[in-house]
C-alpha cells in the first residue's frame, strides 16, 4: 500500500490505518466522534495527501482544460476557486475536482486519488505537471483554523475569503493555501512540498487547538453538510443532475458528454441524490436499499451516525417524486424509518466567516 | 478477556445462564471492531427467535451489524439502559453492555456453539 509523506507521523499521534484506495491512512487518532466534535468546535487537522495535484500553465493548457469539464474555467478570476468535474460520454462523472487560478495563466488543480491514473492520461498535455507525487495536502478545519495558522505564522491566509487560494510563504518557504473545505467549518487546504510536510505538521499539532483527525471523522462531518464523495455517492454511473450538481454545469459551454446531459435535462430525471435523516440514531448505510410503503424505490450510496446532529444521517438515489423534503421512507433490512432532508442537516457550519481585515 | 463460564457463536455473540435466564451480548472483539457505538436497536421483550435468527442491530461510527439469537428461545428482557447509554457495549460488553435475556430455550443448541478455548482459537484463526 502507498504512504503520504506524512505517515511516519501518524503513529506518534495514535493512528489507526486502513486502506483507502490502495493508501494507508488514518481512519481515526483518538476517536472519530471527539475528532468531529472538536473539528466542529476548534480545529482538527487532516492529512489529505493521498489526492492529486496538477498545474496548468498558459492559456493554451488552460483552455484545453476548460474544454473537458462541466464549468467555465476560462472565466475563473485569479485568486478564485472553483468546482467542477470531468464527465464521460454518456454524461457520467470521471472525477470532481476543484480549481484555483493561481495567476492569468496558472490554473491549479486539486483532484480525487481514486481516478489519479486515469485523470492525469487525460490531462496530460504541454504545461500540465502532476505534482501529485511530489505535493503533500494537510487540510485544516474549524471555526479555530485561522488563528492557528496566524499563530504559526501562516500570514499570508489572513486575506483568504471562501473559495479563494494564493501562494503563501512559511518559514521561508512556498506553499499554496485554498480556503475551500469539505467539513462545513472555515478551514484551509494547504499545499506543501512533501519534504517540508512533516514540519508544518509537527507545528499545525503543537497547537493547543488542534487535534489529528481521520477518515472516518472526515465522512461524518461531510455527510452533515451533505457533500458527495467520489466512488460512492457519485461515480461514473451518476450524472451531475442526478447528483444534483446543477449549478456548476455551464450550459453555454462544450463539454465530453454534454449531449447525454442535455437528453436528461430535458427529458427528467429518473432519480436524485437526496439527503435523509433518521427518526433515531440508528443509521442509514451504503447499499442500504430504500422503500416507500414497502416497495423499493432507491439506494442508499452514503450513510452513518451524524455526531453534531444526534441522528444516523445519509444520501441515497431516489426517484424525484420520493426527494421532496419531508418524504417518509424507510431503509435497509430492519426498515429503519428516515425521512427526506433538505442539504445540509447540520446548519451551524463556520464555513462562509467573513473577517476584517 | 473472554469469559470462561459463557458460550460464543462465529458471529461474536456471547451467552451465559445468569440468575435463571439466559443473557445475550455481543464479545469484546465485536465491540473493538465496531468501534464508538452509536445506537443498538433490542428486539421486542415476548419475540419468538430460532437459533440464527437476527433479532437485534448495533450500529458505530463505522459500521453495522445484526446480532443474531445463538440459540432458539424467547425473549424475556432487554437492556433499556442500552437506548440511551450505547456505549457501555464498548465499556463493558460482558456486563452492563448485554443486550437481551431468554428464556424458554432450547438447551440443546448450546452444544452447537464454542466455549471461551475455542472462541479464541476462531479469533487466531480470524486475524492473520
Amino acid at each position: 500500500m502507498r504512504r503520504t509523506p506524512l505517515f511516519d507521523e501518524y503513529a506518534a499521534c495514535g493512528a489507526k490505518i486502513t486502506d483507502f484506495h490502495g493508501w494507508s491512512l488514518p481512519i481515526q487518532f483518538s476517536g472519530i466522534i471527539a475528532e468531529h466534535q472538536h473539528t466542529r468546535r476548534r480545529a482538527g487537522l487532516f492529512d489529505c495527501s493521498h489526492m492529486g495535484e496538477f498545474i496548468l500553465r498558459g492559456d493554451a493548457a488552460i483552455r484545453a482544460f476548460d474544454r473537458m469539464v462541466i464549468s467555465d474555467m476560462v472565466s475563473l478570476k485569479p485568486g478564485r476557486c472553483r468546482y467542477t468535474a470531468i464527465l464521460n460520454d454518456r454524461g457520467s462523472i470521471v472525477d470532481d475536482c476543484v480549481g484555483l487560478r493561481l495567476a492569468a495563466d496558472e490554473l491549479y488543480l486539486v483532484t480525487n486519488a481514486g481516478p489519479l491514473k486515469r485523470l492525469a492520461a487525460l490531462l496530460g498535455g504541454p504545461g500540465v505537471e502532476n505534482v501529485s507525487d511530489a505535493t503533500a495536502k494537510l487540510d485544516l478545519q474549524g471555526p479555530a483554523s485561522r488563528q492557528v495558522l496566524l499563530d504559526i505564522g501562516l500570514r499570508d491566509i489572513a486575506s483568504l475569503g471562501y473559495w479563494t487560494g494564493r501562494r503563501c510563504a512559511w518559514k521561508g518557504k512556498e506553499l499554496i493555501a485554498t480556503r475551500a473545505g469539505y467539513t462545513g467549518e472555515l478551514g484551509y487546504e494547504l499545499f506543501t512540498p512533501a519534504e517540508h510536510a512533516s514540519a508544518l505538521w509537527r507545528a499545525l499539532i503543537a497547537h493547543p487547538a488542534v487535534l489529528p483527525c481521520g477518515l472516518g471523522a472526515r465522512d461524518t462531518l461531510r455527510m452533515e453538510m451533505c457533500y458527495p464523495l467520489y466512488g460512492q455517492d457519485i461515480t461514473e454511473d451518476t450524472t451531475p443532475l442526478e447528483a444534483g450538481m446543477d449549478r456548476f454545469i455551464a450550459w453555454e459551454s462544450e463539454f465530453p458528454g454534454k449531449a447525454a446531459l442535455l437528453a436528461q435535462r430535458d427529458g427528467g430525471c429518473a432519480r436524485r441524490l437526496t439527503p435523509i435523516v433518521s427518526d433515531t440514531r440508528q443509521a442509514p448505510r451504503h447499499g442500504f436499499e430504500v422503500r416507500h410503503n414497502g416497495e423499493p424505490v432507491g439506494v442508499v450510496t452514503s450513510g452513518g451516525f451524524g455526531p453534531s446532529v444526534e441522528r444516523g444521517i445519509g444520501l441515497a438515489y431516489v426517484p424525484p417524486a420520493f426527494a421532496a423534503p419531508g418524504t417518509r421512507l424507510t431503509v435497509g433490512p430492519r426498515a429503519v424509518p428516515v425521512t427526506t432532508a433538505e442539504a445540509p442537516v447540520y446548519r451551524h457550519g463556520t464555513c462562509r466567516m467573513r473577517f476584517e481585515e | 478477556m473472554n469469559p470462561e463460564d459463557l458460550k460464543y457463536t462465529e458471529a461474536h455473540e456471547w451467552i451465559g445462564f445468569q440468575k435463571g435466564a439466559y443473557v445475550v451480548g455481543i464479545t469484546d472483539f465485536a465491540q473493538e471492531q465496531l468501534g464508538e457505538i452509536t445506537h443498538v436497536d433490542l428486539p421486542e421483550v415476548g419475540a419468538k427467535a430460532q437459533q440464527g435468527d437476527p433479532v437485534a442491530a448495533v450500529d458505530s461510527v463505522k459500521a453495522w451489524s445484526e446480532v443474531y439469537a445463538p440459540v432458539s428461545g424467547i425473549v424475556v428482557a432487554v437492556n433499556e439502559a442500552l437506548e440511551n447509554e450505547p456505549e457501555r457495549v464498548n465499556k463493558d460488553p460482558y456486563g452492563a453492555g448485554w443486550f437481551f435475556k431468554m428464556g424458554d430455550v432450547n438447551v440443546a443448541d448450546l452444544d452447537a456453539l464454542m466455549d471461551a478455548a475455542a472462541y479464541r482459537e476462531f479469533l487466531n484463526k480470524q486475524d492473520h
